[in-house]
């Protein structure tokens, strides 16, 4: 006899279209802390032009892409609307990353070209930057009262700014996340999650991959009860080290430090020249000091 | 080798006959310093001096390259794309050396821009004269549009377009943006060579002025029906359409077709017709070129070696030689290469080997991961990252690496470099079993741990990021396995 397993059902939105640097890696966060509790995961797919049953959705995700991909998505979002808009008032949970996160805002208005039109649901609006935000973000959430550190990375020129109904995800101990002037993070609404952070944000943040799988799971059946805890020691480790990363000096400053460490090493001769100080002197050094960014 | 004069940096001074006198005393003196700092890291076993003589003679002299370009009449070569750089240079070089060609290259992935002046200052004596017929030049697809201005190439090679370090480039099309900008800027006796296979680089400045050569593949027995999830450029880059592929190659890379707009792959000028496996180790292939049909055997496995072949073929044909190469010459020149390092390179390690996979995005992991997932046997893997200049700071990529299909096969697992915690937890959701899994951060003690546990016999399989690889094959270098990469 088989028991009817408890199932999520998640709906992965523009799995080919919005899908940069890692993304999918949320996806499979939600499949094995789920398969590792013995929770039922249904996957569907639905790229531009097809439209799912989001009355079947417990948990949407939604991904970031580069700015011509961001346009069709765009266009094709118009056809899926009034169902995915339905489906966030009755509660179902969505995670939505950078291009999506903008995309369920208000409105994109690109550097140059006309704006692009979002879904609404979310009281936020984005406009295009001229400098691109690349690096370690590392903020604060409060969820039901209890307060978790979110690390990442991100990658974006649009600047979003949250009014109305919605609430910040995050307050930034560093970065730029919302907009790199307000120190927000993300924005909320609902069971919406949205975030700049990529990394992929899910696999080091389990806090926040359980929040969703649990209200995903109470979307679905009313009365299920907390998830059982796993063993998140891998997970705890790559958190503290993307905290690290996120919180450490400007890259200026960690190459003076450098220089000046350099300068401080005694002069190695070839008989001297140890395992460690041989790895040290390798010519990346010479490369790292050489660099000029484009 | 021409000297762009379009757009000299503001307030530098004129070359040639309005030269201040100072102005060859100080190219000197900084050509002999470069050569200098070359000598002593060589001596001091620093590495090569594969990029220091570069920095050392750009701070004497700004201009440095500019003069030695202007200087010379070398046939210039620069070589940029995501992958295949370094290996299709290798190739190009055993096609030129085999007609008898004195060639000059930066060589062992020293592809910023000092990495490219010291590669000049080693090629050029005092006088800034410079002795090699072919200059040849890895550069990187970031650093290619500092380069250029200075020194521009009478070749200018795109070997492709991946996903490859979007934290530094930010978005792919601005970078292609900035390749559009070097190859408009080429005059009409400059030859582009393009990947025709790949959609995006395809696209590139169409307009531009330059002589224009596609290279691809037309063996459609050699594809699959439809690109793998890590696939980039899959959407027509005219109207955003979906396309659709009469054979992928390599991940993006084929026979495409816009279904909407009708932009397909153009007309090849360099097409590999015939690939087969090669009875003695890689492929066996045939190139249909102007010149004519090549017979080929590439020694290198995996159809990216294909690629690089015929981008290397692409460039001898077109000028980068004085006549197109003799083909029994050029058959034994590509049969005789090997590996360049850390491309899965074989190193015997006492009584075990080690197989050295320099890894940097989804494609070149995956290409990597499939030729060692078809050797026989579970592995044992040693996996480091570490987060450098080079190697960018952001490894989400490695969430589009198919590590799932690695895991049912592993053996141990060892993981490694500044990154090491998150490479691990992208193997703990491949499925990895933490039992076998053990991390640690330093590369020697973690190459130690990994080597302990192997029967005699055995390999080691290394995935490395660029500044683990090299970290980890000083190590080698210095148990005396392996011959320092400079002198490869």
């Amino acid at each position: 006899m088989t028991l009817a397993p408890i199932t999520v059902r998640i709906c992965y939105l523009y799995p080919r279209l919005l899908s940069v640097a890692g993304d999918r890696g949320n996806l499979f966060a939600l499949m094995q802390r789920c398969a590792w509790r013995g929770i039922g995961c249904s996957v569907t797919e639905a790229d531009a032009g097809e439209v799912p049953d989001f009355s079947q959705s417990d948990l949407i995700l939604v991904h970031g892409g580069q700015d011509r991909e961001m346009t069709a998505a765009a266009q094709d979002l118009a056809s899926k609307a009034g169902p995915l808009r339905e489906a966030i008032e009755s509660d179902a949970v969505v995670l939505a990353v950078c291009a999506g996160y903008q995309l369920l805002g208000q409105s994109y208005t690109p550097p140059a070209g006309p704006p692009l039109q979002g879904l609404g649901v979310l009281d936020v609006i984005t406009y295009g930057g001229p400098k691109r935000f690349i690096g370690h973000v590392a903020a604060e959430c409060e969820l039901n009262g209890r307060r978790h550190h979110l690390a990442g990375f991100e990658n974006h020129s649009g600047r979003t700014y949250l009014e109305g109904n919605a609430r910040p995800l995050g307050r930034l101990l560093a970065g730029s996340g919302n907009n790199g002037e307000d120190g927000t993070e993300g924005a909320r609404y609902r069971e919406v999650y949205a975030t700049y952070l990529h990394g992929p944000v899910l696999p080091k943040n389990p806090w926040l991959a359980d929040h969703l799988l649990s209200r995903a799971l109470a979307h679905r059946y009313q009365d299920f009860g907390p998830l059982a805890p796993l063993t998140d020691h891998t997970e705890r480790q790559a958190q503290a080290a993307a905290l690290r990363l996120a919180r450490r000096p400007a890259r200026r400053w960690r190459a003076a430090a450098a220089a000046v460490s350099r300068m401080r090493r005694p002069v190695r001769v070839p008989a001297l020249a140890g395992r460690e100080a041989g790895v040290a002197a390798d010519p990346i050094a010479d490369k790292e000091s050489g660099w000029t960014s484009p | 080798m021409r000297l762009m004069n379009s757009a000299p940096p503001a307030g530098s001074l004129d070359d040639g006959a309005t030269a201040p006198p100072g102005a060859h005393a100080r190219l000197a003196l900084a050509l002999a310093a470069g050569k200098a700092a070359g000598t002593a890291s060589k001596v001091l076993r620093a590495g090569g001096g594969t990029s220091f003589p570069g920095a050392v003679a750009s701070r004497i002299d700004p201009r440095i390259l500019q003069k030695v370009a202007a200087a010379s009449d070398a046939h210039m070569v620069v070589v940029t794309g995501s992958n295949g750089k370094t290996t299709t240079c290798r190739m190009l070089a055993a096609l030129a050396r085999a007609e008898g060609l004195r060639v000059t290259q930066n060589r062992s992935g020293s592809n910023l821009l000092q990495g490219v002046i010291s590669a000049a200052v080693r090629g050029t004596d005092l006088h800034g004269r410079m002795d090699a017929q072919l200059l040849l030049l890895e550069v990187d697809e970031g650093t290619v549009r500092l380069v250029t201005p200075q020194a521009q190439p009478d070749t200018f090679l795109i070997t492709n377009i991946f996903r490859d370090q979007l934290d530094r480039f930010g978005e792919l099309y601005s970078m292609a943006r900035g390749l559009e900008a070097v190859i408009e800027a080429l005059p009409t006796t400059a030859t582009v060579i393009l990947n025709g296979d790949d959609p995006l680089v395809a696209s590139l400045a169409p307009d531009a002025p330059a002589r224009r050569l596609y290279f691809g593949i037309r063996d459609e027995t050699a594809g699959a029906a439809a690109p793998e999830h890590a696939a980039d450029t899959i959407r027509c880059v005219h109207c955003q359409h979906p396309l659709t592929y009469r054979a992928a190659y390599l991940s993006h890379l084929g026979d495409y077709q816009c279904p909407e707009c009708g932009q397909g792959r153009p007309a090849l000028d360099i097409a590999v017709t015939t690939v087969r496996p090669s009875p003695l180790a890689g492929s066996e292939i045939t190139v249909e070129t102007p010149a004519g049909a090549y017979s080929l055997q590439v020694p290198l496995p995996g159809l990216h070696n294909v690629y690089n072949a015929a981008a290397a073929l692409a460039c001898a044909v077109a000028q980068a030689l004085p006549r197109p190469p003799e083909p029994a010459q050029a058959r034994r020149a590509m049969a005789g290469l090997r590996p360049a390092f850390g491309r899965l390179e074989q190193i015997q390690a006492g009584d075990r080997r080690v197989l050295l996979a320099f890894v940097k995005n989804p494609t070149s992991y995956n290409t990597t991961m499939r030729e060692i997932l078809q050797r026989p046997g579970r592995k044992h893997v040693l996996a480091a990252h570490s987060n450098t200049v080079v190697d960018g700071e952001d490894f989400a990529w490695l969430w589009d690496v198919e590590l799932e299909q690695l895991v049912p096969q592993l053996e141990s697992l060892t993981i490694s470099g500044t990154r090491a915690e998150e490479v691990a937890l992208r193997f703990k959701y491949a499925g990895a079993d933490p039992a076998i899994m053990r991390v640690i951060p330093g590369r020697e003690a973690a190459l130690q741990a990994a080597l302990t546990g192997i029967p005699a016999g055995e390999s080691l399989h290394i995935f490395a990021g660029y500044t683990p690889m090299r970290e980890l094959r000083s190590i080698m270098q210095r148990r005396a396995w392996v011959a320092p990469f400079w002198q490869e």
